[in-house]
């Protein structure tokens, strides 16, 4: 069964918070225990203002904006991110990020979606794009 | 001699075979707040895509431990990430992971590796290709 798709059209959005319970489930389901991901002082160590979210936590989850759309995720044929600013997750309230996705091309049945996550006011994702099988 | 070009095309050999699990492809859903998903539950459920990662990451292991190229993980910033699938990964699945070096540039202090991990079932089925870059910062020199 095909999906509709045409250049310029937006998918549907959805804000996730993110807190430190979060990360501790992904670090199990991944088995990235990085410490931090859940470490104040390692975060410090590092310069870092405080524990961040893994960037593939981060990824995961923006990709649900095209599984979401088109219901198979088995209809994903490509992904790639930049990781370029960390999602930075406060012990008391987590954090915020909002994501989103464009359709900027439909080619030969694979529909190409521009995906952005941004925290507060910063783009936590660069370049995110997906490639989807839609025919 | 810490990485440098010159190990550009060294690969490592596969990891030992994975088998792909209903109750890790529902923990790993549940993480990415997925849980929902009808194509991750019931009796054959497919992975979530990114759970490719898990599978790569044990790759990475090889080329860490690796003494000729003098890396540590703690001095290692993951830049990106792209995967490219050739059909999903399911449960039941016997998965194995191959590391190749892409590309190794200097700058500075910093090398920028890209490295490849080729999925593949054990019976040799290629399931995914996962390719990062990673920033390496060397150590200071004494």
């Amino acid at each position: 069964m095909s999906i509709e798709a045409s250049v310029g059209q937006e998918l549907p959005g959805f804000t996730r918070t993110f807190t430190r319970a979060d990360l501790v489930r992904y670090a199990g389901a991944s088995g990235d225990f990085n410490p931090i991901h859940w470490s104040n002082p390692a975060a410090a160590a590092l310069g870092l203002p405080d524990v961040i979210a893994h960037g593939m936590l981060t990824m995961g989850t923006a990709l649900r904006v095209v599984t979401d759309w088109t219901g198979d995720p088995a209809r994903v044929l490509n992904y790639f991110v930049r990781f370029s600013k960390p999602v930075v997750v406060p012990e008391t309230d987590g954090a915020e990020v909002r994501f989103r996705g464009t359709v900027t091309k439909v080619e030969d049945g694979v529909a190409t979606v521009r995906i952005e996550a941004v925290a507060g006011e910063v783009a936590v994702l660069g370049a995110a794009t997906a490639e989807v099988s839609v025919g | 001699m810490p990485i440098s070009e010159e190990h550009v095309g060294r690969s490592y050999p596969a990891t030992a075979p994975y088998q792909v699990s209903r109750a890790k492809i529902a923990e790993f859903a549940a993480a990415l707040g997925d849980a929902a998903n009808p194509a991750y539950a019931g009796t054959d459920p497919i992975a979530p895509p990114t759970f490719a990662v898990v599978l790569a990451a044990a790759a990475w292991d090889a080329m860490f431990d690796d003494p000729d190229l003098e890396l540590s993980l703690s001095r290692t910033v993951h830049a990106d990430q792209r995967f490219a699938w050739q059909r999903p990964l399911r449960a039941g699945d016997e998965v194995t992971a191959t590391l190749r070096i892409e590309k190794v540039r200097a700058r500075g202090p910093m090398a920028i590796i890209t490295i490849a991990v080729d999925l593949a079932t054990a019976a040799g089925e290629e399931l995914c290709t996962a390719t990062s870059t990673l920033m390496h910062t060397q150590e200071a020199a004494e």
